[in-house]
């Protein structure tokens, strides 16, 4: 029972922890990415695509990470270059593409809602089944997938790449003060163009984890509002790499027992809410602990 | 053409720079030339032009006709990324500081030392050495590690300004450097860049500030509205001299004519021994006393932070003092807040239009009416009665003659002058006893400069008490019934109306010069 809880929720924190972590780079340069939703979405859609045709979850992969780059390089552009609101545009980017995939699948696939395509490679397991026998923490061994474990990397490489190198410096010096990075002769909309397409391409990233981990289908509603899930732990981590995996690895067990609770019994609906509500109460959290800093 | 040997041994100059925004001539024929290792300062007033010659020195506007020298050739200049290229660093009023980044990452910012090896980081190592080095050099005690936000003023300004010297710079242009600092922190200051000039950088102070120009500068140049009035070498001129030529020594214009008296009379205002708290061993305002009586206009004279801004918020009450008694007709306001002051009889006519004065992006409407909203017939009980808002609106700016186009238009589409026109109407509507008013006339051209001193001249008229801070000296000259001279803070003489431009001046470099 726990082992597979362990296994589960590890899996399922990983497109959240792919996409907290594009997005907190990305707001250490100072825009707030909400349209992370959607990006996780075109990911995901892309991925099956290309796995079906190509029987590669790498070449899927890949392509996942583009069109979520390229999604979010053109966001970027509406806010660095067209001054658009950063809240209002990825709240439009978000209709925008759930809208664009709606169209997509009845004009291409003439489906709606779901789609179904034949061969789909599903992301292969890292270590040999053989690790499953190790006690406890076995069968969450057994179930790492290439993403994760790349997930997990990212994880341990952003402290180092945000505090000791150039760019890392450079963008949490736009996100902190732009004027101050523009009178250094820094470009701060190339920066923050860079940045947001990070996120866009982890976002991809954790759409393609979504649709090859277990199913290998698209649905609609495949993302599950994991986009602001992640959104919430980099709130909560304050922008820091580890607090904010350690957040993402909570709303991944969440889910894990939420799936454990509902075959117990009960009620699936109110369970489904758990992890929404949680949100909320890390981001009343999180706005308090910052008020009671301010005031310090 | 000027010939170029004409140029020869100037690091930095200026060669009959001239610009115009609209019909102000900003600058008008500025000829200026730094030599190496020089301390060169540039005073005037306000207004008088130096921003726009620094903005057309670092490439930032282009001179309409003229050029800028650099090393004895004319250049033309981009921006202030050619120029800091090229050797010119400017230290801003607004620091330029990351303030969640700590000031080791600030110095290196843009120009990061790297290590070797395929793994290329930043050499945290290398950087703090380099901080190290040159603050030693200068005898200063710095903690890189601390964000720049919480680091003390100087230590912020002093990391801006290596900062400039670590990525090349050999002249820096330094636009008021002493406005934030404490008078031990300007020492500190002034002898880093003595330092700084004995190791060949030259520099541009910009300052209004007289006994720091004598002090530290080798050369002065005065300018005055957009024109160089004076330049000398320091030790061929007096504080005195360069006082008079900042204030100029043409008549002053035509006073308004001070007209009879119909209203009230009687004192009004009564100031008893504000003192504001210590800030850094300093305090703004010290012992402040004066009475204000009904139908007179009072200036204060000073050189700008020498206090008047911090009376104008205390009486405002937007700064609290830590001792004396503000009363207000007999009633003690010390501790009252802003709405009460307005309730009894105080308006405010605040420096900082922009932010303070006005919400720039609501409506003409609502920032002519605002503070008005509680009571009838704008307020039905906890409504707002649009009609009448828009009524009382109309009214007040058209008692003033404020040009608007529509009332439901942003204040922000209004010209300086009928935003200033339209702060007055919101403030003489509810006939208040006292206005407190700081300058007035701040960037408003000179139509509008000539209707806000009517006006204020109109409710002085009418029994209005004004206790007017300007930093232009020809308008509190031109304005008030008696002057106070403020300096460090605390009011070092009265001269009447009719008092001399070098009268005023000399006391308020004098008393500058005693603190």
């Amino acid at each position: 029972m726990l082992e597979q809880i362990l296994a589960a929720s590890i899996v399922l924190t990983t497109p959240i922890l792919l996409a907290a972590m594009g997005g907190l780079v990305n707001r250490q340069s100072g825009i707030v990415n909400i349209g992370l939703e959607a990006k996780i979405l075109a990911g995901a859609l892309v991925a099956v695509i290309v796995s079906s045709a190509t029987g590669s979850w790498l070449l899927a992969s890949l392509a996942a990470l583009a069109v979520g780059a390229v999604i979010g390089w053109l966001f970027a552009l509406t806010i660095t270059r067209g001054n658009a609101n950063m809240i209002v545009a990825g709240l439009g980017l978000n209709v925008l593409v759930a809208g664009a995939i709606g169209f997509i699948l009845s004009w291409q696939y003439g489906t709606s809602g779901t789609l179904r395509l034949p061969d789909v490679a599903l992301l292969p397991h890292v270590l040999p089944a053989a690790v499953a026998e190790i006690p406890v923490l076995g069968r969450m061994l057994a179930a790492l997938d290439p993403l994760t474990v790349l997930a997990w990397a990212s994880v341990a490489a952003l402290p180092f790449v945000l505090a000791d190198t150039r760019f890392g410096l450079r963008l949490r010096a736009t996100g902190n003060a732009p004027q101050v990075a523009r009178a250094l002769g820094l470009d701060a909309r190339r920066i923050q163009e860079a940045t947001t397409a990070i996120a866009g391409g982890f976002s991809g990233l954790a759409g393609a984890h979504l649709a090859l981990t277990s199913i290998g289908l698209f649905n609609e509603g495949l993302s599950g509002g994991r986009g602001f899930i992640a959104l919430a732990a980099f709130y909560f981590g304050r922008d820091r790499p580890w607090p904010t995996a350690m957040v993402c690895l909570m709303f991944g067990f969440l889910d894990a027992t939420q799936i454990r609770l509902q075959t117990a019994g009960l009620p699936p609906k109110l369970i489904g809410m758990i992890p929404y509500a949680m949100v909320l109460a890390a981001l009343i959290l999180a706005s308090v602990r910052n008020k009671k800093r301010k005031a310090a | 053409m000027t010939h170029k040997n004409d140029h020869a041994g100037v690091v930095l100059g200026a060669d009959r720079l001239s610009k115009a925004y609209g019909p102000v001539q900003a600058n008008r024929d500025i000829s200026l030339a730094l030599g190496a290792g020089e301390i060169h300062a540039i005073v005037g007033e306000n207004g008088a032009g130096k921003s726009t010659l620094m903005r057309m020195l670092q490439g930032m506007e282009r001179p309409d006709s003229g050029s800028v020298i650099l090393d004895g050739a004319p250049v033309s200049l981009s921006g202030p990324a050619e120029a800091m290229a090229r050797g010119i660093g400017m230290v801003h009023q607004e620091f330029m500081l990351a303030p969640d980044l700590t000031l080791l990452q600030n110095l290196i910012l843009g120009s990061e030392p790297m290590t070797a090896g395929p793994l290329r980081r930043i050499d945290w190592a290398a950087a703090e050495a380099d901080g190290k080095r040159l603050a030693a050099k200068i005898g200063v005690e710095v903690d890189w590690h601390v964000p720049a936000g919480s680091a003390p003023v100087h230590i912020q300004q002093f990391t801006e300004i290596i900062r400039l010297l670590r990525r090349g710079a050999r002249i820096l242009i330094l636009d008021e450097p002493t406005a934030v600092l404490a008078p031990p922190q300007v020492e500190e200051l002034f002898a880093l860049l003595r330092l700084l000039r004995a190791d060949g950088a030259s520099m541009l102070f910009i300052s209004h500030k007289i006994p720091e120009v004598t002090a530290l500068a080798d050369r002065v140049t005065v300018i005055r509205r957009g024109e160089v009035v004076f330049a000398a070498a320091i030790a061929d001129t007096s504080g005195e001299e360069i006082a008079g030529h900042i204030v100029g020594t043409e008549a002053p214009p035509p006073p308004v004519p001070l007209a009879a008296r119909a209203g009230r009379t009687g004192p009004v205002l009564a100031l008893d021994r504000l003192c504001t708290g210590k800030h850094q061993h300093v305090r703004a305002l010290r012992d402040i006393s004066l009475t204000l009586h009904a139908g007179e206009i009072v200036g204060l004279a000073g050189v700008a932070g020498n206090g008047q801004s911090e009376l104008a918020e205390v009486l405002a009450g937007l700064r609290t003092a830590e001792t004396g008694r503000i009363a207000l007709n007999g009633a003690d306001l010390t501790l009252a807040d802003t709405a009460a002051r307005r309730a009894a009889g105080l308006g405010y006519i605040s420096a900082d239009r922009r932010y303070e004065g006005l919400c720039l992006p609501a409506t003409i409407a609502l920032n002519t009416m605002a503070g008005s909203q509680r009571r009838p017939p704008v307020a039905r009980g906890p409504f707002l009665r649009p009609a009448a808002l828009l009524q009382g609106a109309r009214a007040r700016l058209d008692h003033l003659k404020v040009r608007y186009g529509r009332l439901g238009d942003p204040v922000s589409s209004l010209s300086g002058g009928n935003q200033q026109k339209l702060v007055f109407a919101r403030e003489i509507a509810t006939d208040p006893a006292v206005l407190v008013v700081s300058q007035p006339t701040r960037g408003v051209d000179l139509n509008g400069i000539a209707t806000i001193h009517r006006l204020l001249g109109d409710y002085r008229a009418a029994g209005g008490a004004v206790l007017l801070m300007s930093e232009e000296l020809d308008e509190i000259m031109a304005l008030s019934d008696r002057i106070l001279v403020m300096a460090d803070g605390a009011i070092v003489g009265e001269l009447p109306r009719g008092a001399s431009m070098q009268e005023i001046g000399r006391m308020m470099v004098m008393g500058a010069d005693h603190g």
